[in-house]
């Protein structure tokens, strides 16, 4: 059978839907301990029931707070300390290791140290946003400019051109490239960092909310809140998604 | 001059004249430092020793690479105008001057496209706009054609030479086709096998201006001429072959 991949997203549709009505079905013959496996509806109830009283609000703000903190934060440190440790030897050297070591380990065990140094107010959880994101953009920045194209940098000197030419029309560009290309990657960590921050320890956020719902027993909560980081990382993958796409038009 | 990678000398003692408005290749065989040369002459390398003076300022001195090295992130319009901003065009009279050249390059309606997305032959001759657009009055070619299909050659070639001809503009070109430098060249330089390369000879092409790039490799001169290189630059390999066992 040969598949139409224009029709991919009908099939998978609706292997969804059937997926789901099965599980409701389940869940509707007593089939399915709803205290672990709610039914779709209680899931989607437990949905309409954060919205519909507001109170969801100022835990979204809370993670966006901080999720948009910690990637504006770690892609300016990133970009940075990868420039300067491309262009100084001396910081390379010392950050190299310091770096490799940070992305050798899962960031996230850093949370309850944040918790500790920061306390359990946002600036924990940006601090865990920011790590994730600035060892990824630091190594995406470093390596890149190691390896801008040799050719390009002749070609600009034999036109003429200073290292302040280089800078702006070589070396600038390259790097947004690199930075845009790893965007998404950042973005997820960024989500990653905040929410997990809020598990450890918060009182706002969807992390914390996640926590509740654990200590509660509440799973059509639980994956309500699942669903709802889904949807939101979602969203803003498809506006980094344009970004790139506009930006790195000329690719 | 001598040029060295820091070990023996690539080329060694290496002179070559180009009169004002002529066209000079440069032949040799792989690893005689021929894009050493260049690359020195344009100040891309330093000598080991020697100078590498062409008598004019870096400004009228331009260079073609195989690449094309255009900048990916740059339209057609704002690779050249760069060039031109570089020596000082102010922004509006560089754009002008950037649609001008793509023009006369036959490239009308491509000033806004992204390298990348204009074939090989097109992506050559914005390279070529670039240079020429600086008005220089030497132009050093590094292969600068032999990443081009057959086709696409020789009717790149063809505006190249109809181009430098008419805005009396000297080129050094460096190429390991015999055919491609008698055809295009008024002298050709042959240079030995490195290392130590040398200057073997230098010959003077009869074929009289202006000049069709194909049409010229029938001229009686022609065949001759590319007989008596050959010749040459083989006794030459084989000598060194020789020296070397």
């Amino acid at each position: 059978m040969t598949l139409n991949p224009q029709y991919a997203w009908v099939r998978r549709l609706i292997a969804l839907a059937i997926f789901l009505a099965i599980w409701e079905a389940a869940a509707r013959a007593g089939m399915l301990n709803p205290i672990y496996v709610p039914a779709p509806g209680k899931i989607w109830l437990a949905l309409v029931e954060l919205f519909g009283d507001g109170r969801i609000w100022p835990h979204l703000e809370a993670t966006f707070g901080a999720a948009l903190g910690g990637l504006a934060l770690g892609i300016v440190v990133g970009i940075a300390l990868g420039i300067l440790a491309a262009l100084v030897p001396l910081i390379a050297e010392l950050l190299e290791p310091i770096m490799t070591l940070l992305n050798a380990i899962p960031r996230v065990i850093l949370a309850p140290l944040f918790v500790i140094w920061l306390g359990i107010g946002i600036a924990s959880k940006i601090a865990l946003a920011f790590i994730l994101v600035t060892v990824v953009i630091f190594f995406t920045v470093y390596t890149g400019i190691k390896q801008v194209d040799r050719k390009l940098v002749e070609r600009i000197v034999t036109l003429g051109g200073g290292r302040l030419t280089l800078a702006r029309h070589v070396y600038l560009p390259s790097v947004a490239a690199w930075v845009l290309g790893n965007l998404k990657v950042a973005v997820g960590f960024a989500f990653t960092g905040a929410v997990v921050g809020e598990f450890v320890a918060a009182s706002r956020g969807l992390g914390y909310l996640l926590g509740f719902a654990q200590s509660t027993y509440n799973s059509a909560l639980m994956l309500a809140l699942v669903l709802l980081i889904m949807v939101v990382v979602l969203i803003i993958f498809a506006v980094a998604g344009k970004l790139e796409k506009y930006l790195l038009r000329w690719t | 001059m001598t040029l060295s990678y820091g070990g023996e000398p690539v080329l060694e003692g290496a002179s070559l004249d180009v009169e004002p408005g002529q066209f000079v290749s440069l032949v040799g065989p792989s690893g005689s430092g021929k894009s050493s040369l260049l690359r020195a002459v344009i100040g891309l390398q330093r000598p080991l020793s020697g100078t590498t003076d062409t008598g004019l300022p870096a400004n009228q001195v331009g260079m073609l690479f195989q690449d094309d090295a255009l900048l990916p992130w740059k339209t057609a319009r704002e690779n050249v105008a760069l060039g031109l901003r570089l020596i000082g065009v102010n922004s509006q009279a560089a754009d002008r001057e950037a649609d001008i050249w793509l023009a006369r390059l036959g490239l009308t309606g491509f000033e806004n496209r992204y390298p990348r997305h204009v074939s090989g032959g097109q992506r050559k001759r914005i390279a070529l706009a670039q240079v020429l657009a600086r008005k220089p009055k030497l132009i050093l070619m590094d292969e600068p054609f032999a990443s081009l299909d057959a086709i696409v050659r020789s009717r790149v070639v063809k505006d190249v030479v109809a181009l430098v001809e008419s805005e009396g503009i000297s080129v050094l070109l460096v190429t390991h086709d015999l055919e491609e430098a008698i055809s295009l060249s008024d002298a050709v330089y042959l240079l030995g096998q490195g290392p130590r390369a040398h200057i073997i000879q230098r010959y003077d092409v009869p074929i009289p201006r202006p000049r069709d790039p194909v049409k010229s490799r029938l001229h009686p001169a022609f065949t001759p001429l590319h007989a008596k290189l050959w010749e040459d630059l083989s006794k030459e390999v084989d000598h060194r072959a020789e020296e070397a066992a």
